[in-house]
């Protein structure tokens, strides 16, 4: 039986790597080919089965005058908004999840719970009922079509989410470390920074892995905020759709866009994996 | 360190409710400098709640908190500065054992050689000399509480250490060791030291003043002789002791005699209120005798288990519908069936309402 059941475990893990993977392969293998090698029928051998090119790679780095789309300014726009948004929302939204685990707040019948839910719900809307809210709000700040808007925007997307692992991360921690700490002789925010904070760096990893994965993909927000002056890859990578469909460029744009978070993930990877979301101190 | 008072303290974790429930009812106390106490009581009963509030973690809702003359009701526990060990094991998983034993010290600015040296001191006590430089996170769970606890012994100048049950995980050989070690700490640095646990035995053989708690009052304080030999509620002389204290119901005959069913007993308390509905007669198993004929105070009693624990034998018998056990000594022989049991006027406690008159 046990030997049985190794097999079926390896079986049903190499079938799901191959699944995973697949997509991967494919959009490399496509990326180097030209239109007549994508539109001729399936081809997966280069040099044998087609002849590789850099053509659809080479359209991403050219500059619009030369019939690319040059994407290594977004590239950096995406890379800059998404981490300044992520950090902030994890600096701001530890600190509130913090003082939602252990402090006691109530305003009528608004307890902590409810202010957890009240940040949540800030995902349940669909992104379209904020579009214009927002488009609003920037405007009247001047903000619209700059980065700055765009990493305000992001931090009221992202901060729910950065809240809402942390809350849970904290309410794992043992309430009685934070009290050692204060009979050890610190105040309240010594022992907040000094004894929690260090052990809170896998929650605060996992949350950001999840701030950095919502701010790298949204399309949305990008596309309505921005015209001419700043944009994000995502906005840009759409601008390469024309009346032929350039798969090869697409599947360049689309494992360049996802190099970054595939990084990230196996940083982060090792927290997720070990069980450590749970604080375990005891 | 300094004398602990808590003056007319209770403590409702719901002070907006009408009908708060207590967790702690009104009550005065002090703690003597330097002495070793004990709180002992059944789960729930408002140890802890008392201890957080002489560490300043739970602000009393009634009552003032003195250390000294200085009243520190509204101080915050860092401004106390006092030691508290938990239950379970809390350690600073991100710091070295060193760095953990020292955390309290640098807190509190102390110099870095002065540091240095009491955590080897203390780690020396702990046994815990060959792990300093390890991480804290990868201990077991009673190296950890060692740490736990060696946190609370590095500062000499505490106004006291409060222990809540803090030998829990810890096999039986080390926590005999430590109570030792306890106690020697409490001798040499006359450290107050308030020990909270459920266990009769640790809290007699450690503490020189056993306070016993049950819903959250003080039932009886007094030294472990008090609490054994005088139980002033049915609570402790059922809580206190191992087996339990005989508790039967019983009416008044006289002044100085008391009826249980059929068989009488001569006892030293003197009963004014006779007529009270509510008596009980209490004693402990160990002053029970076993008697070869019978005499003022005896019973004759079915026996219905004989068990032998090595150093002692416990008898269970029944005589009318009663269940009493009795002490006594391994060397003696207990016949099969009939065993006429003394119980000793001397040691009869008479209780009127479950306090004892």
């Amino acid at each position: 039986m046990p030997k049985l059941y190794t097999f079926l475990k390896y079986f049903f893990v190499v079938l799901w790597a191959c699944f995973v993977i697949a997509p991967f392969l494919w959009a490399i293998s496509t990326s180097f080919k030209d239109f007549n090698s994508v539109t001729g029928g399936a081809t997966y051998i280069p040099w044998l089965q087609f002849e590789p090119t850099l053509d659809g790679w080479s359209v991403l780095f050219k500059p619009g005058s030369q019939g690319g789309i040059n994407i290594i300014g977004p590239y950096f726009n995406s890379i800059f908004v998404t981490l300044t948004a992520s950090l902030i929302s994890i600096v701001l939204g530890t600190l509130a999840a913090y003082a939602l685990s252990r402090y006691t707040f109530k305003a009528g019948i608004v307890k902590n719970n409810d202010i957890t839910f009240f940040f949540i719900s800030q995902r349940i809307m669909p992104p379209v009922v904020l579009s214009i809210p927002f488009f609003i709000f920037l405007s009247s700040l001047g903000l619209l079509d700059s980065l700055a808007g765009l990493i305000l925007v992001y931090i009221v997307l992202l901060m729910p989410i950065a809240v809402w692992i942390m809350v849970d991360f904290f309410n794992r921690v043992p309430r009685e470390i934070d009290e050692t700490a204060l009979i050890d002789g610190c105040n309240p925010f010594q022992a907040f920074f000094k004894v929690v904070l260090p052990n809170s760096v896998p929650g605060m990893l996992v949350a950001g892995l999840f701030c950095i994965i919502f701010g790298w993909i949204d399309f949305f927000f990008a596309f309505i905020l921005t015209f001419t002056k700043v944009q994000l890859l995502p906005v840009k990578i759409v601008a390469l759709n024309s009346s032929i469909t350039p798969w090869w460029s697409l599947s360049a744009a689309a494992l360049v866009s996802v190099a970054p978070l595939i990084i990230v993930a196996f940083i982060v990877e090792r927290y997720l994996s070990k069980g450590n979301l749970s604080g375990a101190l005891k | 360190m300094a004398k602990i008072i808590l003056d007319n303290i209770a403590h409702t974790y719901e002070p907006n409710e009408s009908n708060p429930i207590f967790a702690l009812k009104e009550m005065s106390l002090s703690w003597a400098d330097g002495g070793r106490y004990a709180l002992l009581g059944p789960s729930g009963c408002g140890k802890t709640t008392m201890l957080n509030i002489m560490s300043g973690l739970v602000n009393p809702s009634h009552g003032k908190v003195f250390f000294d003359e200085r009243e520190v009701t509204s101080m915050i526990t860092e401004e106390r500065n006092i030691a508290q060990v938990f239950q379970f094991p809390v350690i600073y998983g991100t710091m070295t054992v060193f760095e953990n034993l020292a955390f309290p010290l640098k807190c509190r600015q102390f110099p870095e050689d002065q540091i240095e040296r009491k955590v080897k001191e203390v780690a020396e006590i702990l046994n815990l000399q060959d792990y300093l430089n390890n991480r804290a996170k990868g201990l077991t769970a009673d190296q950890k509480q060692l740490i736990s606890l060696g946190r609370g012994l590095v500062r000499e100048d505490v106004a006291a250490i409060l222990m809540d049950e803090p030998l829990t995980v810890i096999d039986p050989d080390l926590k005999f060791r430590l109570r030792r070690k306890l106690k020697e700490i409490n001798d040499k640095y006359k450290t107050t030291l308030i020990y909270v646990t459920h266990d009769q035995n640790e809290a007699m053989t450690f503490a020189d003043n056993i306070i016993v708690m049950d819903q959250g009052e003080v039932v009886q304080a007094g030294s472990p002789k008090d609490l054994f030999e005088r139980p002033q509620t049915t609570f402790v002389g059922y809580f206190i002791g191992s087996p339990a204290m005989n508790l039967y119901e019983c009416s008044a005959s006289s002044k100085n005699e008391i009826s249980i069913g059929a068989n009488s007993f001569k006892v030293q308390t003197n009963i004014n209120n006779s007529n009270s509905e509510n008596l009980k007669l209490g004693i402990r198993s160990e002053y029970i005798t076993v008697e070869n004929e019978h005499s003022d105070n005896s019973l004759e009693a079915d026996v219905i288990e004989v068990e032998d624990f090595g150093n002692y034998k416990l008898v269970t018998a029944s005589f009318d519908s009663f269940k009493i056990k009795a002490k006594v000594k391994r060397e003696l022989d207990i016949p099969s069936e009939k065993v006429i049991l003394k119980l000793p006027a001397e040691h009869c406690c008479i209780y009127e309402d479950n306090k004892l008159i």
